[in-house]
């Protein structure tokens, strides 16, 4: 049975082509609309995540407590055992120390004396690690303005406006003069290896990027970070899997007694990203449901189109004494192959053109021209595991409804009706 | 041509039901666009507002060395309040404020602090000024909801303030918290602390000066004052400007995906139209239409569904953004501290420029994909088509 | 009445007469404090939350306007050297061979972590020259009689508007130092142990610097050696020292 309306299906290419096209293209639409959805709302989340919080965060519950002073003299010791451990307990996730320090930066003349100075906000990033995703995550390449990206140690990266303010260019060399970790004041020289612009005033003004390393030495933390940020596989906040992740870390390392015992937030944990994340997965959610409901009345339509055009050859088919129950099932089942059929090629290609733009993403920065925030201008998809079934309450569920709607038309017509119908 | 639309007319009620679930699709895409951009200019309207009930007024005067976010400039930008601005500060429509910069110490912690001077009887900002006009025997302060997270403080709290009056010698007192206010405008919030202009003054001995002047109603052309500098709305809503842009430009892929959808219901009418209509198509030509009139005809049919749209739209569409406009769009969470102005409910605003440009938009697409099935037809054998042989 | 009066007045000017002047305690307290030059080293404790850590340094002054400082240890502070003329201060790192000028704002921040900032360090004016001095009383520290003295500001450019010390009467050496807001708020105490004779001297060899608003045990400043009067080259004081 399934087999005949098969090839019944394959042979008259308006029954299958047209329609198993239209639902195609219809479930692509709402599969690459989800992703987009997804990935555009958590925009925001992703940003976030790159720039301060991580998907997830170690510090020392002290340091978590004053996280908004840089309290480096709270910051984590034994920083490359806890990242190994870390390696173990949760092989998936990619594991950064980084470290936020004040501090001030003086430019030297020619006789080394101070010949301008300026306030900076500095934060140390693994840029050295062959295997460290630091430098793509940030974006630096893009942000860049003079200059190249820190490629040897004692190199730094400044933002355009403070390096014009203290009159330095790539090349130049200045003074780091900051505090230690234990308070004594910390000296280092690094060379600009570039100047950077965020398009944020408040970063823009005093911004001062160096390799985690060269802080290390600089402020006497050796083997020691602020923090140690983690990113999960696939480079997106999973709330549910990172409160996981959390938990287990803490109910093995949490101490309550010692205020230096690491302890482990997510993204959600941290300030008030989990009230952001709640609202992102709400218009999410939204945005889904406005778009499936659409999608779902065009195949619908599609499929009650369809069936009503068939009309003709339903009543040649009662006429030769088929029954409507018949005629109708066998509908049904056909609306079912194609929203099926329609559904898969579908999914393919949305999740195709999604992985697409998950992966380059679509540059928006033409549009952007004359912002100055420190916005991604590249608008990314993501592919959750929504993604993979969403097309199937359209595709499959309106091209099914769609032609039961139009099916019930046989049961209401008297059989010479539906045959008039074929010559219409 | 005329008979053209008429015809188009004729064909599309009479095909009843299905033509009718096109003009949904698409009505849909019309409501939803309008609703989708109504909301960003709402959000732009809310956000600009807020920021002028809370911290810019209709605009500002600076002192030339104030710079916000470098905190140490604040000790050299303050002004004794010009003659010139004198008489729009007492009729109230202009609002001076002092600002310092000092250190609170919750919990014994140290964490520097902006103090912002304000006039308990102003009536420029929304912010609970008049709170601040009440007896206790420690100075009175007001905070944002989010310092009062952050520094772990509450309505009744005491806490040590400590700053440097003008000649750079300390002082220290106690405040207690007598309201936390929220805002959606961070930037009047973080490390942030509102206590009584003439207290602060006399605090670090600046009797008569100010920072900023921030004035009630936008005046065209308003004259420069010697020592300050004119911050217009405009000037300092730009981040405003520049986030809706980038909103915007992301919503952009939606409208166009949405569009695409109508798009595809409206594409899959017109193949199945032609496919059906065969004989009528040969009956035109029989009659003597030209091909291109037939293309002209069918073209307009599809159109048609874009005008129809247009009308069940409005239908149902006025009263539901009519609906959202009065009620507003509530967020289902907090969303006090995102760091960016937006309100728990957002007002959508419709411009009839938006709801033009969308209608036009969405009738040259339609057109557009109305025409290119149809173009099948010019390809057509009139006899055989007329037979109603599917070619 | 009036033969009442007389007698008030009569005893109240003899007791003024039986404590000695605010000023001329002051003047006794700046003979053992001051000196034309001195040569010193001490080392200075700061506790922070987690852990405690002591620096030694040796310093060379004259009179209160040129000073000189070379930090001995740990050796990550070694070689550093800070050197002070009249209103101005340098510091020079042997890592990076920099002489680095801090001013303005910089001033304000703390010296190495301390409860001290860069600006309690430099004010070199005389005492006498700021506050206006009063004799309160006199206390019992630590065992020992002292004079209470209040200073109020004479000056508006003053850190600290007013504060109380406590002398030792005998020895005229301070033994607590209290620093007040406008306000009459308490920010910062002072407190001066291990009086010892020095030459001609009594001298306060710990103190021990205390920021009040915050919380933690502040820092601890001890002398372990002085001299008074020696030679010093005028080169010290010169910003090519800094370099050697």
């Amino acid at each position: 049975m399934i087999k005949f309306l098969i090839k019944g299906l394959l042979r008259d290419k308006s029954r299958s082509r047209i329609p198993v096209m239209v639902v195609a293209i219809g479930v692509m639409l709402t599969v690459f609309m989800h992703a987009f959805v997804t990935g555009y709302m958590g925009d925001t989340i992703e940003m976030n995540a790159r720039f301060t919080h991580g998907h997830l965060k170690v510090m020392t519950t002290a340091y978590a407590d004053e996280m908004n002073q840089m309290p480096n003299d709270l910051a984590l010791l034994e920083v490359d055992e806890l990242k190994s451990n870390l390696k173990q307990m949760f092989s998936d996730v990619d594991w950064s120390p980084r470290i936020q320090f004040g501090g001030l930066v003086d430019v030297p003349d020619a006789n080394g004396e101070t010949r301008s100075q300026g306030p900076a906000f500095g934060m140390a990033l693994d840029f050295l690690s062959p295997e460290s995703k630091e430098a793509e995550r940030l974006n630096i390449e893009k942000t860049l303005v003079r200059g190249t990206l820190i490629k040897e140690p004692q190199q730094a990266l400044l933002s355009e406006k403070f390096a014009q303010n203290l009159g330095v260019n790539p090349g130049d060399e200045f003074t780091l003069i900051g505090s230690t970790m234990n308070g004594s004041m910390a000296f280092y020289t690094f060379k600009v290896a570039g100047t950077i612009t965020f398009g944020v005033e408040q970063m823009d003004r005093g911004a001062l990027l160096v390799d985690i390393n060269d802080a290390q030495f600089a402020l006497d933390m050796d083997n020691a970070a602020g923090e140690l940020i983690g990113f999960l596989p696939g480079g997106f906040y999973d709330n549910g899997l990172a409160v996981e992740k959390a938990s287990e870390f803490n109910e093995a390392y949490a101490n309550v007694d010692d205020p230096y015992a690491p302890v482990m937030k997510t993204l959600g944990q941290q300030g008030t990203m989990g009230q952001y994340v709640a609202l992102v997965d709400v218009w999410t959610i939204y945005i889904s449901m406005v778009f499936v409901f659409a999608m779902a009345l065009v195949l619908w339509n599609a499929g009650l189109l369809g069936a009503l055009r068939r009309y003709g050859e339903f009543g040649i088919r009662l006429a030769m004494g088929e029954e409507k129950r018949h005629v109708f099932n066998t509908l049904i089942y056909e609306a079912i192959v194609i929203g099926v059929l329609g559904s898969l090629v579908g999914t393919g290609f949305g999740l195709l053109f999604s992985w697409l733009m998950q992966t380059y993403g679509i540059d928006m920065s033409a549009m952007l021209e004359g912002a100055t925030m420190m916005m991604p201008s590249e608008i990314k998809a993501r592919i959750t595991p929504a993604t993979y079934y969403i097309g199937f309450i359209p595709g499959l569920l309106s091209t099914v409804i769609g032609a039961a709607l139009a099916g019930f038309g046989i049961y209401k017509r008297k059989t010479s009706q539906l045959f008039k119908e074929l010559e219409a | 041509m005329w008979l053209a639309i008429k015809l188009a007319y004729r064909n599309l009620i009479g095909a009843g039901l299905r033509t009718w679930l096109n003009v949904i699709v698409l009505s849909f895409s019309f409501v939803v666009i309008i609703w989708m951009k109504g909301i960003m200019v709402g959000w732009d309207h809310q956000a600009k507002t807020d920021m002028a009930n809370w911290e810019i007024g209709a605009g500002q005067y600076w002192h030339e060395n104030y710079d916000p976010y470098d905190p140490f400039t604040f000790s050299e930008s303050h002004n004794e309040i010009p003659s010139q601005l004198e008489s729009e500060i007492d009729k109230g429509t202009m609002t001076p404020m002092l600002i310092v910069q000092g250190t609170i110490y919750p919990q014994g912690r140290m964490q520097q602090v902006i103090l912002k001077g304000i006039d308990p009887d102003q009536n420029v900002l929304k912010l609970p000024s008049a709170k601040l006009d009440t007896a206790i025997t420690v100075l009175p302060a007001f905070i944002g909801q989010m310092m009062a997270r952050t520094m772990k403080l509450d309505v009744g709290d005491r806490v040590m303030v400590r700053w440097r009056d003008a000649h750079g010698t300390f002082d220290a007192t106690e405040i207690e918290i007598i309201d936390i206010f929220s805002s959606n405008v961070p930037a009047v919030e973080s490390g942030q602390v509102y206590i009584p202009l003439q207290s602060l003054q006399q605090m670090t001995g600046l009797e008569n000066r100010a920072t900023i002047f921030t004035f009630s109603n936008e005046v065209m052309g308003r004259d420069a004052v010697a020592g300050l500098v004119l911050k217009s709305k405009s000037d300092l809503t730009k981040t405003v400007d520049d986030m809706i842009k980038t909103k915007n430009s992301g919503q952009s892929v939606f409208y166009f995906i949405l569009i695409l959808l109508a798009m595809l219901a409206i594409f899959d009418t017109q193949v199945l139209s032609i496919f059906r209509r065969q004989k009528e198509i040969g009956t035109y030509i029989a009659l003597g239409y030209t091909r291109k009139q037939v293309v002209g005809l069918f073209t307009v049919e599809g159109a048609m569904h874009a005008i129809f749209a247009a009308i069940v739209a409005a239908a149902y569409g006025i009263p539901f953004l009519a609906w959202q406009a009065k009620i507003g769009l509530t967020m289902p969470v907090d969303t006090s501290e995102f760091g960016i102005a937006i309100a728990q409910t957002l007002f959508p605003v419709y411009s009839v420029g938006l709801i033009v440009t969308t209608t036009l938009i969405v009738l040259i697409v339609t057109s557009i994909v109305s025409y290119f099935p149809s173009r099948k037809i010019a390809k057509m054998n009139p006899t055989e088509a007329l037979r109603g042989k599917i070619q | 009445m009036k033969t009442f009066t007389t007698i008030v007045t009569l005893f109240l000017a003899l007791a003024g007469f039986a404590a000695p002047d605010a000023n001329e305690i002051l003047d006794k307290v700046d003979q053992n404090l001051s000196s034309e030059n001195r040569v010193m080293e001490s080392t200075i404790t700061i506790h922070g939350k987690r852990n405690s850590r002591t620096m030694t340094s040796r310093s060379y002054a004259v009179g209160n306007e040129k000073a000189f400082t070379e930090y001995l240890s740990p050796a990550r502070d070694a070689g550093t050297k800070m050197l002070k003329l009249d209103d101005q201060l340098w510091i020079y790192s042997p890592g990076t061979d920099r002489t680095i000028q801090i001013s303005g704002h910089m001033l304000r921040q703390s010296v190495m972590g301390s409860d001290l900032s860069y600006e309690d360090m430099m004010d070199d004016r005389k005492l006498t020259d700021m506050y206006d001095a009063k004799v309160l009383g006199e206390e019992q520290i630590d065992g020992r009689n002292a004079y209470l003295i209040e200073l109020t500001a004479k000056t508006s450019d003053i850190a600290y508007h007013s504060q109380k010390m406590w002398v030792d009467a005998e020895r005229f050496v301070p033994l607590k130092q209290e620093m007040y807001a406008k306000s009459g708020q308490l920010l910062k105490r002072l407190e001066m142990r291990e009086v010892a004779k020095i030459g001609s001297r009594w001298f306060p060899k710990t103190m021990i610097y205390k920021d009040m608003l915050k919380q933690g045990d502040g820092t601890e400043y001890t002398v372990t050696k002085i001299e008074f009067d020696v030679e010093i080259p005028e080169y010290i004081f010169s910003k090519a020292a800094l370099k050697q």
